[in-house]
């Protein structure tokens, strides 16, 4: 009988044991793993034997604002009312957002104005959207916008996916440390197996890892990213165009670019699609025109200058690039 | 939320003599011989009957106290999870309200509005309490809402360095609001949406648990009358004598208790029912609903900020947008929500058109961010209608919920705790009634 019991109570408890209050501690879910770092494509030889830097020739006059050529892009961006830019908006002096003013400002967007102001006679005829380095080439290739101004260097592997404009600018690569640093260069092994950002996708990238391969690559979706991970100690420097980095300096008074020679040259262009050489080949006009009557060297000294020193004359341009189909 | 336990069932009976003889001396051989004897014969028989009928009186008595501390243990611990389940979701709403706030302040710079401003300062700080207030009211959840502070205050320091960089004019400022947003985005919020999940199926579980305290008290009932008529027959036949008071008595009083016992149950589960598809199910469609919906807004201020390269936000506004539509139509009874949220969505319409067909991204903002000097109806007006008319209504059916719940269990009667009590009554009975028969043997 006392087993009989004993067996019963321990049947209840054991029942009562379910139905009580005591729950399994709530699930915490895993923390996405980043991504590894894909290993970044091996750049293809580039096998085409034309200069790079070498543009399509212009062909003709000019057209005047408001009479594009029938049948031109320049006429289809006429009918659309607006010039539709990929920019970037947190690269001081390039292209940033104006917190005050909200507009977005610097060197590439005052040649997306001068491209409007040529095409419609008011430089404000643009929608600009914001696009991330990574982006740059995808949408002109799927032509979501018509114009790339974005810091783009021009180099023979993106001439396969995309047209570029005649030089715009010569920039060059540079690293940038913290204040206390007593690094002389890239390459100075006083940087071996630190941590040095540079964008995703971009050409900085390739560029570091080949002047100093004891670094630690680690990159960001845009460059005002890597100042992120520099400002919160995660990356220890930043290389990119020196450009870029005299825009992420001027936001930090803690850091300084690295008083060396630029160890590569970074030509910008303004990127297009491949499918209309002919608005290819008015933009080079209008850049032209505009090195031509001071407004390069206007839009160089309100943006660059004080923090890149003067400079002489702008880039000269290069042209004779075949139009192939 | 600890179960009152019915005392243990120790004390039926005392154990006899001989018993205790036998336990106490294993090793002599005449023991087994005079248990044996106490059974043997009809008045042995007539022990054995007693001690079955005693014990499933006792057996009974319990499982209708197990039975009611079951069902009343689950209305209890109910209300408490549904409680901690709005909890949970206060906090997720109080975050994405002010990640909206965030998103929202950027377009207009470095000078927020201050009422914005207030409202993020707000929502945080109920975020923070809401959190320190579910740790301590659930155990289980404590391990999660630590992690979720130490993401929040990830959140709240990115959010905080955007403002200053902001405020000087930095363009680095957008992006710490990015990193904060993907911070909330990609560590806080699938911590809440964990949290959530976990509590619903808490909710759900004591919900089917409410009516499982009815099978013990029905199955312990027709188990103790099926041996106590068994007992009273026998006695019948054997001693031709055809009633037994007390026994009879005893059998009356098991029939009533399981009677009361399973209907009060059962009128329990039929209102814990009824409040799950009621007032819960609207509960939690409400919190749904605003959740969404104030997602929806921080998309519509991330497509703004892209620039016309926002295509995945304002997918994912429309994503939300419709969720917010799918759980106002399952909220019972009428609800302002619906009317607001499709005059907010005619405000967020407005903003598309300007920002994409009429490619006027300023305009666009202006109607965003409440600007005066848009013409249009602005959507910060909009969203704020939506937004307090279903907090409003969310309050109602929230605590229309622990309302509903607390009457169903004042409605139990007191068997919990009578329930032994009537059981060692009933064995009693037993006790008495067996021994007017076993006198005549003596």
């Amino acid at each position: 009988m006392k087993k009989l019991i004993a067996a019963s109570a321990a049947v209840l408890m054991t029942v009562t044991a379910c139905g009580s209050g005591a729950y399994d501690a709530t699930e915490i879910p895993p923390k996405p793993q980043p991504k590894a770092a894909a290993a970044p494509a091996a750049p293809v030889p580039c096998t085409d034997k034309t200069n790079p830097l070498a543009s399509y020739t212009p062909e003709g006059a000019m057209p005047q604002p408001g009479a594009m050529p029938a049948g031109s892009y320049m006429k289809k961006i006429f009918d659309n009312k607006r010039l539709i830019a990929g920019v970037s908006a947190d690269s001081l002096h390039l292209g940033s957002r104006n917190p005050i003013s909200g507009q977005i400002e610097g060197f590439d967007i005052d040649m997306i104005k001068a491209v409007a102001k040529a095409i419609f006679g008011n430089e404000n005829a643009v929608e600009l959207r914001v696009i991330s380095s990574p982006q740059r080439i995808p949408v002109l290739k799927d032509q979501t916008v018509d114009i790339v101004a974005r810091n783009m260097t021009i180099n023979c592997a993106r001439w396969k996916d995309i047209a570029f404009s005649a030089e715009y600018y010569r920039s060059g690569q540079k690293t940038l440390v913290p204040l206390d640093s007593t690094a002389k260069s890239t390459k100075d092994p006083k940087l071996d197996g630190q941590t040095i950002c540079a964008p995703a996708g971009s050409t900085s990238l390739d560029n570091l890892k080949a002047e100093n391969p004891n670094i630690i690559p680690i990159t960001a979706d845009t460059d005002t990213g890597c100042l992120v991970l520099f400002q919160s100690g995660k990356a220890y420097g930043i290389s990119g165009d020196d450009t870029v980095l005299a825009g992420d300096a001027a936001q930090d008074p803690y850091a300084k670019v690295l008083p060396e020679k630029a160890f590569s040259a970074e030509p910008y262009g303004l990127g297009m699609s491949k499918a209309h050489p002919e608005f290819v080949q008015f933009v080079n006009q209008v850049l032209e025109q505009m090195k031509a009557d001071g407004r390069w060297m206007a839009s160089y000294n309100k943006w660059l200058a004080p923090d890149l020193g003067d400079l002489k004359a702008p880039p000269a341009p290069v042209y004779g690039r075949p139009i192939t189909p | 939320m600890t179960q009152t336990q019915s005392a243990p069932p120790a004390t039926w009976s005392p154990p006899t003599p001989q018993q205790t003889a036998a336990l106490q001396r294993p090793g002599t051989p005449a023991p087994r011989g005079a248990v044996a004897q106490w059974f043997e014969g009809t008045p042995g028989r007539m022990r054995a009957f007693l001690v079955l009928a005693a014990a499933i009186s006792v057996v009974f008595g319990l499982c209708a106290a197990q039975g009611f501390n079951q069902s009343d243990g689950a209305l209890q611990r109910a209300e408490a999870n549904a409680a901690q389940l709005v909890r949970i979701q206060a906090i997720h709403t109080n975050l994405v309200s002010a990640n909206a706030d965030a998103t929202n302040a950027f377009l207009v710079g470095g000078l927020e509005p201050a009422q914005q401003r207030q409202h993020f300062v707000d929502s945080m700080a109920s975020a923070a309490r809401l959190v320190a207030e579910a740790a301590s009211a659930q155990p289980a959840d404590r391990d999660a809402l630590g992690q979720l502070n130490t993401t929040l205050v990830t959140y709240q320091g990115l959010i905080e360095q955007a403002r200053a960089n902001n405020r000087q004019g930095l363009p680095i400022g957008s992006q710490y609001l990015r990193d904060a947003n993907a911070t909330l985005q990609n560590d806080s919020l699938p911590l809440v949406k964990a949290l959530v999940a976990a509590n619903e199926k808490r909710v759900d579980t004591e919900f089917g648990g409410v009516g499982d305290g009815f099978w013990w008290v029905f199955v312990g009932g027709v188990l103790a009358l099926f041996i106590l008529i068994v007992t009273l027959r026998w006695l019948a036949r054997r001693t031709h004598r055809y009633l037994n008071i007390p026994i009879l008595a005893g059998a009356i009083v098991v029939a009533l208790t399981m009677l009361i016992g399973t209907f009060a149950l059962f009128a329990a589960s039929g209102k814990a029912t009824d409040t799950r598809e009621g007032d819960y199910a609207s509960t939690l469609a409400l919190s749904r609903a605003r959740i969404a919906a104030y997602d929806a807004r921080s998309n519509e201020s991330l497509t703004l900020i892209a620039r016309g390269s926002g295509d995945a936000y304002n997918k994912a506004y429309d994503e939300s947008a419709k969720v917010v539509e799918d759980q106002l139509r399952k909220i019972s009874g009428s609800s302002e929500g619906a009317g607001l949220w499709a005059l907010y969505q005619q405000s967020h319409a407005d903003i598309r058109d300007q920002d994409v067909e009429k490619g006027n991204w300023d305009l666009a903002v202006k109607i965003a961010t409440g600007n005066a000097s848009a013409t249009e109806k602005n959507s910060v007006e909009a969203f704020d209608a939506f937004d307090k008319a279903t907090a409003k209504e969310l309050e109602n059916t929230s605590s229309g919920v622990s309302g509903e719940l607390k009457d169903a269990r004042n409605g139990l009667p007191p068997i919990g705790w009578l329930g032994l009590p009537i059981g060692i009554l009933v064995a009693l009975l037993m006790a008495w009634g067996m021994s007017q028969r076993l006198g005549e043997y003596r």
